[in-house]
Parts: structure tokens; C-alpha cells; sequence
């Protein structure tokens, strides 16, 4: 294959520019999706001794346990089947026929309403379609990386000012997330506050199994402000479009329950993540001297240690799906209706696909890892957060502040199952 | 049924008849082809279902579009211009017997 000819353009995550390279291992070549299974499978385990506080302190002893038992078990806990192996959970999300996203009794649809999280095609490709190009690669880098660069600077300031012992998370990666999805989103009439209260509030109901009605309360409350400020800013966009999702969507012929119901998804799905890859890996780095070293001195592994973050503690460590007809999944018989959690934080320590999986190693072999999803609802803010976390943030962070640690006078904490990030990382440097 | 031919680096071909419409990353991975991902499901959103289409079809390939060109340039193997995205390629008669190479992961 000769490159003689090929077109000199660069990608703006890895800065590659066609270096020849190993192509992603094809780990999938044992799934075929969309066939009938037809053999009867086993009865899946049931893991009594799993509880909500010991998978949301530490879950990865727990998947650890479960992957070796059986790659589906009925967790009564949880209330549903978790999926816990690679082979499983992939299998799950090529095949929407088997495995639909429109689970009955949804908390998040409660919570958001219906958006295109929960919805199967061909509806859920009308909404997704609705997003246009904002968060794709080129808008990205003809647009948003110069706002992410601004937004980086102000709050890089302002962690600065704010000293050692400053919280990394509160008092940098969450406010910077925030005020970057917020110009994202078009919302010219909230503050970064203003999404992060939504998205935290929202997605407390959205995990709300305990049905708690201050949750519920908080949550609504939220919802409701977010509708008055869509309702404002849509014919405000209209006149005076931008590169913002709200700016596409007031031009198009999309109901406005759906706007509604999409735009809550993106304020959860599009603050907290982020927020928490990026207090994730620098906290990794952070505690692997060696691996920093080597960030440093090679900008491109920005990049790579961004995914083997994202691979190590996936920040979505669990979705729903439910199965559409009695189905035979890796081994295990699961009847119509089941109700599923997807374990991607689970998938992702899977031995079977990766070496040493508990580590955290930039230098591991590169495989797929299942961290923002597969099939049709693959992260539609998969490159938005590779930009503003691995191509801007991260850079500026170590040459800003290149004796940037963590604070050995204080605990960081990191915590959460369903979602997991760093709910505590006081750092200190000078 | 028009074919597909995916030749891997090693040289060995595998040759898949499929129906009309199909794309060719989704004609990859429902028959297990080593080395096309397919991770977005065919939405032009990873890069993982990266080919290179033999030059002489070339002219039978529907155009690039946008969304796709700027993903090319984020593919692990070298983009060069016989690059397209398994998933925007669909089988027509026109493209009958067509002949592709899996990049290769070789260091």
C-alpha cells in the first residue's frame, strides 16, 4: 500500500499524520450479532452478597468475583442482571434488535424525560441526527477548541489563585467542564453553576432506586429551569444562530419534548464525564511518576492516557438494556423483559481481553476498550471530550503548573459505580 | 449477491457474499472479518472500520462526504487515497466483486 499520495491533513486528537501504525485488534471476530440463538443456556447466578454501598466504595473486586463466576448474573440488589464480561456486554451493544434502550419503568426517562438514550432506531437516529455536526471532529477544530483553550485559561487561573490544597475536581475540572458544555449547549442565559447544579441534580434521579422524594424534588426543580431556558434561547437562536446544539435545533422540525428530553441527556451525560476522565487520569498519572514523565516529554500520549483512563475507571460504569425476546447470552438464558446493566466498568478489567487489567498502563497494547459505548448509541461526545480533556486541558495543566501533585496532607476519594469519578483530589504544588 | 473480497496483510482473502444496501463494515463484522471494529455501529463517529479500496473501483465509490473526511483523518493506519470508512460503502451492482485491504497491524 503505497502512501505516496496521501492527503497531509492531521488528526486533531492524536496529531497524527499517518504514521503507519497498528490497527485496533479485532477482538469481536467471536460475536456475531443478530443471529438466532437457538441452544438453551444456564440459569444465571445469583450474587446475593453483592450490596450498593461496597460496588459504590470499590467495585472492581466485586466485577472481578462476578467475571469468573459467570458473565451474566441476577444481582437482587440492583434489581437487574449485570452483565459483567467483554464478550457479553459487546455483544449487547451491536444488537439493538435483542437488546433495546427503551427500558420500561426508566428513572432517567422520569428524571429527563425520553431522549435519544432511551430510544431504539429508527427514532432514536431521527433525534441523533438533530445534533448535526456540533460535536463532531471538524466543527471541533474550527470552533471549539479555541473556546476550550479560553475556558481552560480562566479556571486554570483560577485554581492557581485559589493555592495549594485546592480541590482539583471542584475548584477546576468541574467549573471548566461545565463552561465549556454550557457554550456547547447554547445556554447564553445560565452561568457554569447553573449546569452543574442541572447535571447533578438530574442525574440523581436518574439513579434514584431509592425513590427518595427530595431527589425527585431537586431533580424536577432542575428540569423545569431547563425548559424555561430552552424555551428562551430557542427563538433567540433562531435570529442569531451559532455553532450551539440549541442553534441547530431551533431551525429544525424536531418536537420540542424531544429538544427538551435530548438537551437534559447532553447536561448530565456531557458535565460529569469529563469533568470526571480528567480528574480520573491526572490522579492516575499522578500516582505513576513514570508514566507522567513519559506525558511530558511526548504530548502525543495525552491522548493515550486519556483512553487507557477512560478503559481503567470507564466514568459510565453501567447502562440499561432490556432484552425484546428470550435470549441466550454468552451461555446464560435471560427471558423476555429482562432488565440489564451493562457493566462497561467491568468489560473493561476483563482479562480475557486485556493483560494486567487492573493496572493503569499507558504503555499496554492498544485494544478497543468499551468506555463510550458501541452500536448506535456510541458517544455522541466522544471527540468534545477527547478535545477538551486530552488536546487542551491536559497540555496547559503540566506546563502551567509542571509540579502539580497531590496533596499529601489530605485524602483524595474516588467513589461510584454507575458513575465513578473523583469526588475528592486536593492537590498542592511550588 | 454481490461479494466482497477483505484482503489481510498476511494475504489472506476472505470473499462474502452480501444483499444489495449492505455496508461493507457491517458485511465485516457480522462475518467476523480480524480487523474492522465497526465500534459507532456505522455512524461515522470512530474510525475503526478503516479499508482501502483497490484503485480500480475507485471511480464506483460514492463521494467522500464531510463527516467522513474529517474521520479519515483519524484513523490508526495511514490515510491514503484509496481510505474510506467500511460503513459508508454500501454494496450497489455497480461495486459487485469488489476487492479491499484491511490495513495493517503491523508495527
Amino acid at each position: 500500500m503505497s502512501a505516496t499520495n496521501a492527503p497531509a491533513a492531521t488528526c486533531p486528537f492524536s496529531g497524527d499524520t499517518g504514521t503507519p501504525a497498528p490497527s485496533s485488534e479485532n477482538l469481536r471476530d467471536s460475536v456475531v450479532p443478530g443471529l438466532p440463538q437457538t441452544s438453551a443456556g444456564v440459569e444465571a447466578p445469583v450474587a446475593d452478597w453483592v450490596t450498593i454501598p461496597d460496588l459504590y466504595a470499590d467495585p472492581f473486586p466485586i466485577y472481578q468475583r462476578m467475571r469468573s463466576e459467570s458473565p451474566v448474573h441476577w444481582v437482587p440488589a440492583v434489581n437487574r442482571y449485570m452483565v459483567t464480561s467483554y464478550a457479553a456486554c459487546h455483544e449487547i451493544e451491536q444488537d439493538e434488535d435483542r437488546f433495546s434502550a427503551d427500558e420500561k419503568n426508566s428513572l432517567m426517562k422520569r428524571s429527563m424525560g425520553h431522549s435519544m438514550l432511551r430510544k431504539d432506531n429508527p427514532e432514536h437516529q431521527v433525534d441523533r441526527d438533530s445534533y448535526g455536526s456540533t460535536l463532531r471532529p471538524g466543527t471541533i477544530k474550527k470552533h471549539w477548541n479555541e473556546i476550550f483553550a479560553a475556558n481552560n485559561e480562566k479556571y486554570l487561573g483560577e485554581l492557581l489563585a485559589k493555592g495549594p490544597g485546592a480541590d482539583f475536581v471542584w475548584d477546576y475540572a468541574a467549573p471548566y467542564t461545565a463552561e465549556n458544555l454550557r457554550l456547547i449547549c447554547g445556554f447564553h442565559n445560565a452561568t457554569q453553576e447553573d449546569l452543574q447544579r442541572w447535571s447533578q441534580t438530574m442525574i440523581d434521579g436518574t439513579g434514584n432506586y431509592a425513590d427518595d422524594p427530595d431527589v425527585w424534588d431537586k431533580s424536577a426543580a432542575s428540569s423545569a429551569e431547563v425548559d424555561a431556558a430552552i424555551d428562551e434561547m430557542l427563538p433567540l437562536l433562531a435570529k442569531n444562530p451559532d455553532n450551539s446544539l440549541l442553534s441547530g435545533l431551533a431551525s429544525l422540525p424536531i418536537p420540542l419534548e424531544a429538544i427538551r428530553a435530548n438537551l437534559k441527556m447532553t447536561i448530565g451525560g456531557g458535565l460529569n464525564e469529563p469533568r470526571d476522565v480528567l480528574a480520573t487520569t491526572v490522579w492516575a498519572l499522578l500516582n505513576h511518576s513514570d508514566q507522567l514523565e513519559a506525558v511530558k516529554k511526548n504530548p502525543k500520549l495525552h491522548a493515550t492516557a486519556f483512553e487507557e483512563s477512560v478503559r481503567w475507571v470507564a466514568p459510565i460504569g453501567m447502562y440499561p438494556r432490556e432484552t425484546t425476546q428470550d435470549v441466550v447470552l454468552e451461555g446464560v438464558s435471560l427471558p423476555q423483559g429482562s432488565r440489564l446493566g451493562v457493566v462497561l466498568g467491568a468489560a473493561n478489567r476483563d482479562p480475557e481481553v486485556f493483560e494486567d487489567p487492573e493496572a493503569f498502563n499507558i504503555f499496554r497494547p492498544k485494544k478497543p476498550h468499551l468506555g463510550f459505548g458501541g452500536g448506535v448509541h456510541f458517544c455522541a461526545g466522544t471527540w468534545i471530550a477527547r478535545a477538551q480533556v486530552a488536546q487542551i486541558a491536559m497540555p496547559a495543566l503540566f506546563e502551567r503548573i509542571p509540579d502539580l501533585r497531590l496533596d499529601p496532607s489530605a485524602v483524595s476519594v474516588d467513589a461510584g459505580w454507575v458513575f465513578r469519578g473523583m469526588t475528592k483530589m486536593p492537590v498542592t504544588w511550588g | 449477491m454481490p461479494t466482497i473480497t477483505f484482503t489481510q496483510p498476511t494475504g489472506e482473502a476472505t470473499e462474502i457474499a452480501v444483499a444489495e444496501g449492505t455496508s461493507l463494515m457491517r458485511a465485516a463484522v457480522t462475518n467476523g472479518v480480524e480487523g474492522i471494529v465497526g465500534e459507532c455501529g456505522g455512524q461515522a463517529m470512530c474510525a475503526t472500520c478503516h479499508i482501502y479500496v483497490r484503485p480500480e473501483f475507485a471511480d464506483q465509490l460514492p463521494p467522500i462526504s464531510d463527516d467522513e473526511d474529517e474521520m479519515l483523518d483519524c484513523t490508526t493506519a495511514e490515510r491514503t487515497d484509496a481510505s474510506r470508512l467500511g460503513c459508508q460503502v454500501k454494496m450497489t451492482d455497480q461495486l459487485s466483486s469488489i476487492v479491499v485491504d484491511v490495513p495493517s497491524d503491523q508495527e
